[in-house]
């Protein structure tokens, strides 16, 4: 197979991509599917340039708000729905630092550009993996990561020693490293 | 000091990645790839505000009322209906050559195909076995694929014929030909013009009906009385012949050019999803169209009709009314 010929794998899922994309430009109930594929893709590229939970809540609110308004007018070209979620997603970024006055790198590159994609996949699927730990490590990460509790918040509410949160801490990121598939060594 | 365990130098990490410091305390080699992982899980999602975003788009998409469309799920407007002597043979080619996927055939008893239909890319195809009613008509067909060169090459080993080597053409394409063993021209191109991962022209899918008429214009005038076709494009010659026209009717294209050299015309049979089969059917006539099969309310749940163009094209004329369970 020539290089840069996307697998044959790949391209049926495209495939299926467009399926379900046509699918909810005649029914957008259905845009709930694209939603559930691409949410993590979205959260991922944005919180990476925002550093602000409030901010990246925003603006990935407002991109799929805009996905769902404009998805009569989106013409399947090729390439994936994620693309032009995230074109969007720069844009949302752009226009936020505009009317804030930050002078930032622009991300509207990065929407383009296969490395910052792949790390979008990496990061996409991190979150992803998080759901597929063991309760009681899937636990630890959301209240240490999301809530931002300490360790030792988290051992008295759970009522274990502060050094069984630490291990399970890290045996839940080490988990998740080894699910990765060595991306992150 | 006491020596800190693995697990309480990676918290130690965490704390200060948490607190936003510039300063992640320095951490032993092997704890770093923990560390990066760390770094992203600062960013995860809040699960609640996925779920309520999910039901805050649920409820805007239930007030919006879906689009009224009558075709079939995976159908567009246009189709290529592909009549030709042995269909099962020319299945197989597709799938070989183009990695088609076959969605169904109905068999008849003597074995030959009464319908079928593959999808290639994002596009069906749907084809029969001639009979006496409808001879074979082989057709021109337009197809986008990520790589002209090794496409080609596998239709060649699929048992095609070439007629024109890949080559660059001025309009952006990496472009070749072949025809299929049922006597199909398959015009295949690269959109080398298209963005990064892209293949393929602006409003064109997959594949894309290529006539080569007698009298362009008229031909475009009737798709416009019968069928309220648009023109998206049209590049004429010096002396005013139509080299390349790409007309749109409903959400699709058909392209075409004026019959010249090699590129004759073949009348091709066309597969129309219309809002009112019925009325597209007497608007044709009107527009100088002749009758094939009236309207009728055909077993596979499309109210169907059929009627001929001035160019002797077939449009098979539908309106999807419900869905039937599919062979297969």
């Amino acid at each position: 197979m020539a290089r840069g010929q996307p697998r044959s794998e790949a391209r049926e899922e495209i495939f299926a991509e467009q399926l379900l994309i046509e699918a909810a430009q005649r029914d957008p109930r259905r845009f709930a599917e694209l939603y559930e594929q691409n949410f993590d893709r979205v959260y991922a590229f944005i919180s990476r340039r925002v550093r602000n939970r409030e901010e990246a809540e925003d603006l990935t609110s407002e991109v799929f708000h805009q996905a769902l308004a404009n998805l009569p007018r989106f013409e399947w070209r090729g390439v994936p729905f994620v693309a032009w979620l995230l074109r969007m997603a720069a844009n949302a970024i752009v226009d936020r630092w505009h009317s804030t006055s930050k002078e930032q790198v622009d991300p509207r590159h990065d929407a383009e550009d296969k490395a910052a994609l792949a790390e979008v996949e990496q990061r996409a699927s991190l979150f992803q993996l998080v759901e597929s730990l063991p309760p009681d490590q899937r636990l630890v990460i959301i209240q240490r990561f999301v809530e931002q509790r300490s360790t030792r918040e988290i051992a008295a509410e759970l009522g274990r020693s502060e050094g069984a949160i630490k291990q399970l801490q890290f045996r839940a990121i080490e988990n998740l490293r080894a699910r990765l598939g060595g991306a992150h060594a | 000091m006491p020596k800190l365990s693995r697990s309480a130098q990676l918290d130690q990490a965490i704390q200060a990645l948490l607190s936003y410091t510039d300063s992640v305390p320095p951490v032993k080699s092997s704890l770093a790839p923990l560390v990066r992982i760390a770094a992203d899980l600062c960013d995860l999602p809040r699960e609640e505000f996925k779920a309520r975003l999910k039901s805050d788009l649920e409820r805007k998409a239930s007030m919006a009322t879906p689009a009224v469309t009558p075709f079939r799920e995976g159908f567009h407007s246009l189709t290529p209906y592909l009549i030709v002597e042995g269909a099962a043979k020319l299945i197989d080619f597709l799938k070989q050559a183009f990695g088609a996927e076959e969605k169904f055939r109905v068999p008849k008893p003597d074995g030959r195909i009464m319908h079928a239909e593959v999808r290639v890319g994002g596009s069906v195809i749907e084809l029969a076995d001639a009979n006496a009613q409808y001879p074979p008509r082989p057709t021109n067909l337009h197809l986008y694929v990520p790589d002209a060169d090794s496409v080609y090459q596998r239709a060649l080993a699929a048992g095609a014929t070439s007629t024109h080597e890949p080559v660059d053409q001025p309009y952006g394409d990496r472009e070749a030909s072949i025809r299929d063993p049922g006597g199909n021209n398959w015009y295949i191109a690269t959109h080398k013009a298209a963005g990064p991962g892209q293949f393929t022209p602006e409003g064109l899918r997959a594949v894309t009906i290529y006539l080569h008429p007698k009298g362009t214009p008229q031909l475009i005038d009737f798709l416009k009385r019968a069928f309220n076709a648009e023109e998206d494009a049209r590049y004429e010659s010096p002396e005013g012949a139509i080299m390349h026209a790409r007309i749109r009717i409903g959400d699709s294209i058909i392209e075409m050019s004026e019959a010249h050299g090699p590129y004759v015309p073949r009348p091709t049979g066309i597969h129309l999803y219309v809002p009112d089969a019925d009325a597209a059917y007497r608007q044709a006539l009107a527009a100088g169209a002749t009758s094939l099969t009236e309207p009728n309310d055909a077993p596979y749940g499309d109210r169907a009709a059929a009627v001929q163009d001035p160019h002797g094209n077939s449009w098979f004329l539908a309106t999807y009314v419900r869905d039937v369970p599919l062979p297969g």
